[in-house]
Formats: structure tokens, C-alpha cells, sequence
């Protein structure tokens, strides 16, 4: 059943027919959640400042996500000798890097207005820095090797040691005293942030993933093809 | 008995070359102090100043001329075959990276405790902190030398980018930094950041002689 998650040609039928779709419904939700995104209301102390929040906390996710999955997937390549797994770690790399990217600068545009800086040596802020330094590691370490299994093992090796970062960065905000708030939709008991910025947070995240998938897809597919044609 | 005399031989011969490029150890000293003249010369002469960036300073510099060495690590032993012959001798790779890392330490990361109290003087750092930086520094060198083994070893096949090796080295030193020069801050409690510096220690050495040995027998397929 999810035989397309591990191996190149049935991974190939599915994302022919599910591409369609998925791009349509993706147009759908992100006019959606632009919408909601105007109608939401601003915030009491920052006024219209708050509505960076909608593109910061969903590019910060997926940040942590791709690298997720780029970890799940080393272990699956490195333990089972799967090579879809390299192809999906090759592909989804930069992918991550430019969602960090996107992250650090709202939120430095952010900080500006209401902490007064762009930038401040804070632990949740430093650990995204390292992540994104991380990422272009990862895809500086795929262009280096001229040897395809020393190329994609090494990856896949230094993937799973940088996911030492993925726990730092969760918990940076509870360990150490941050300027940066601590998280406020995840908590389990009731999330702290109000229903009518819950929602269009929440769509937007949906898009955003949807967009982040699409760009996947294809660049999976075209990894594929180079792969098939050498 | 035997086994014994083999590593014995090892460390003769890891000895030898030690003395010979006695000279390349000494200019990775030379580097070491030359930065801090020129982070004088870029923050200017102000005693106080300098007396209270002056640890981070030398533990920054500590790491980055550690990654000098770098290059020295596997790459002759890899491509004149001796590690091959060292492996034929019955000893396993990974005992190999075991024997490697230590004698880095020895040969490498220990001659540089002689430069750390000078350097310390031209900060004048109070005692102790020298102390503390002498001590942090044993055991961070050890953690160093495990980073460099990994990071060397990953790249033995890396022909075009190899300043990508340094970049991970340092990548991976932010936590020792971290804890080495967190010990001396006024509430801080040193006996706790020293049983974390020792613990990742252990992990380091740990896990690279695996992780080392599992990238050069990698290197030595694709050869």
C-alpha cells in the first residue's frame, strides 16, 4: 500500500496521478488562507505586525519536517540499502534550505519592529542558524564526492548526526531563558493563541506544506530521470 | 604479548613521524599566536577589554588551528597503503582509528598546552581561569581529535572542496565551545560542566572509531 514511498516506479505512477490534483486543491487553500490572512484581526500591542507570524511559524515547521524526513529516510537508505532514499534526500535538501531561509528572514523582518533588532544571539535563533548551515552542508557535501556510494553514504551519515539539532531546537525556548516566545499552538492541554489566528495559521500551514510537496514531487521525479538516462 | 608489541610499534612509528614534521606542529603554533597578535591589533591594546574576551578568543583559535592538521590525519596513510598493511598486520580498523585519535592527541593537540599559559599572559587572564582553560582544554582536545578523525576520514576521497572537512569540525566543536566557556561564568557550577565536557567525551570516543572506520573501509572500496 505504501509502496510508493520506498520505490522509484510505482512512487513515479503515483505522483502522475496525484500531481493534478494536488496542485489544484494546494491554489484553492493558499487564495483560502491569503483571504483569512486579510480578514484576520491584528493584534492588540503589534497591530499589523502579527500577520508575519502567517509565513514565519509555517516555513518554521517545515523546516524542522523536511529535516525530519530527511532523517527518516537516511536510516531506511543507510539500514536498508534502499536507493530511492538518497534520491529523496537529494531532493528534498534544498527544499528545507530555502524554508529555513524564508523562517530566519521574517522573523528577522519581524524582530525589527518589536524587539528593535534584526538579530539577537538568542538559542532558538542560533539553533535554526545552525540548521540552515546544515542544510548547505548536506547539499555541499552532495556536489563534492565524484563517487555515487561514497557520495550518498556520507550524506546520509552526516543527516543523521546533524538531527542531533532537531531536539535543540524544539526545546531551546523551555530550556534556556529566550526572548523568543515558547510555543503557544502546540501545547497539548489548550494552545494559547485565540481561534480566530488559529485558523488561518492553520490553513496556511496547509499551503505551505502543499507548495513544500509539490516542489518534492517533481524534483524527485526529475532525480529519477537523470538517474535512468546515465 | 604480541598484540601488545604491535601497538607498541604503532606508536614507534607514529613517533618517528612526529619527529619528523616536527616543524608543521610547530607552525600550526606559529598560526595559533599569530591570530592573537592580529586580534589585538584589530580590537586594539585596552587591558580590560581584552581581559574579558580574551578565553573565547584563545578557544576559538584553539579550534580553528586544530582544523590545520586536518589534511595530515589519514591521507598519506590512506594513499601509500599503510593502513591497508597496518589492517593485514590483524589489526581491525577500528582499533586503527583508536590508536590514530590518541596519538593525534598526544602528538598534535598536547604540544599546544605549552602555548596556552603564553597566550593566557599576553590576556592577562587571572589564574583561574588558566586553570580552568588548561583543564576544559585536555579534555575538548580529546573530543577534537575525535571530530577531526570523523570529519578526515569522511573526506579521504574529497579531491576538489576539502575546506568542507574544517567546516564540519567546527560545525560540531559549538557544544564543547559552549560548555569549556560557560565553566567560567561567576554562577555557573563547575563540577556539573565538567561531568558534561567528560560524558561527550566518552560519547565522541564512542562512536568515531565506528563511524571513522565505517567511512575509510567506504573510501577503500571506491578507491
Amino acid at each position: 500500500m505504501f509502496g510508493f514511498l520506498i520505490n522509484p516506479s510505482k512512487f513515479n505512477k503515483f505522483a502522475d496521478i496525484i500531481l493534478k490534483p494536488l496542485i489544484l486543491l494546494c491554489s484553492v487553500i493558499l487564495i483560502a488562507g491569503l483571504i483569512l490572512v486579510y480578514l484576520s484581526p491584528l493584534d492588540y500591542q503589534q497591530g499589523l505586525t502579527v500577520k508575519i507570524m502567517y509565513i514565519h511559524v509555517p516555513s518554521a515547521w517545515l523546516a524542522l519536517l523536511t529535516y525530519s524526513i530527511m532523517t527518516i529516510y537516511s536510516v531506511i537508505g543507510i539500514a536498508f540499502k534502499m536507493p530511492f532514499s538518497f534520491i529523496v534526500n537529494k531532493a528534498v535538501a534544498p527544499i528545507g534550505a530555502v524554508f529555513t531561509l524564508i523562517c530566519l528572514i521574517s522573523g528577522s523582518l519581524w524582530g525589527k519592529p518589536i524587539w528593535g533588532t534584526w538579530w539577537v544571539w538568542d538559542a532558538r535563533l542560533t539553533s535554526v542558524a545552525i540548521l540552515l548551515l546544515i542544510y548547505l552542508i548536506i547539499i555541499f557535501l552532495d556536489k563534492t564526492f565524484e563517487n555515487k556510494e561514497v557520495r550518498e553514504k556520507t550524506t546520509a551519515i552526516f543527516i543523521l548526526i546533524g538531527s542531533v539539532n532537531l531536539p535543540i531546537i524544539k526545546f531551546s525556548v523551555d530550556w534556556w531563558n529566550t526572548l523568543h516566545q515558547p510555543a503557544s499552538v502546540s501545547k497539548l492541554s489548550s494552545p494559547s493563541i485565540d481561534i480566530s489566528m488559529l485558523q488561518p495559521l492553520l490553513v496556511m500551514t496547509i499551503a505551505f506544506s502543499l507548495i513544500g510537496l509539490i516542489i518534492a514531487i517533481l524534483r524527485i521525479k526529475a532525480e529519477i530521470l537523470i538517474r535512468k538516462n546515465r | 604479548m604480541f598484540f601488545i608489541k604491535k601497538i607498541f610499534l604503532f606508536f614507534k612509528r607514529e613517533l618517528k613521524l612526529f619527529f619528523r614534521n616536527i616543524v608543521s606542529i610547530f607552525s600550526n603554533i606559529l598560526f595559533f599566536f599569530l591570530s592573537i597578535f592580529i586580534f589585538v591589533f584589530a580590537l586594539g591594546a585596552d587591558e580590560q577589554n581584552l581581559k574579558s574576551i580574551g578565553l573565547g578568543i584563545i578557544w576559538s583559535l584553539l579550534v580553528l588551528s586544530s582544523t590545520l592538521s586536518l589534511r595530515k590525519f589519514y591521507e598519506e596513510d590512506f594513499n601509500n597503503g599503510v593502513l591497508v598493511i597496518i589492517h593485514m598486520r590483524g589489526i581491525s580498523y577500528e582499533l586503527i582509528v583508536f590508536l590514530k585519535i590518541l596519538s593525534h592527541f598526544l602528538f598534535v593537540q598536547v604540544p599546544f598546552l605549552i602555548s596556552i599559559p603564553v597566550a593566557s599572559l599576553l590576556f592577562n587572564l587571572p589564574i583561574y581561569e588558566v586553570y580552568n582553560l588548561i583543564f576544559t582544554f585536555i579534555i575538548g582536545s580529546l573530543i577534537l581529535s575525535c571530530l577531526s578523525s570523523m570529519s578526515a576520514s569522511m573526506n579521504l576521497l574529497n579531491k576538489a572542496n576539502f575546506s568542507i572537512g574544517g567546516i564540519i569540525v567546527l560545525l560540531f566543536s559549538v557544544p564543547v565551545i559552549i560548555f569549556s566557556v560557560g565553566i567560567n561564568e561567576v554562577d555557573s557550577d563547575f563540577k556539573s560542566l565538567i561531568n558534561i565536557l567528560i560524558g561527550m567525551a566518552l560519547i565522541f570516543l564512542g562512536i568515531s572509531p565506528w563511524a571513522s572506520a565505517a567511512f575509510i573501509k567506504l573510501a577503500l572500496r571506491n578507491k
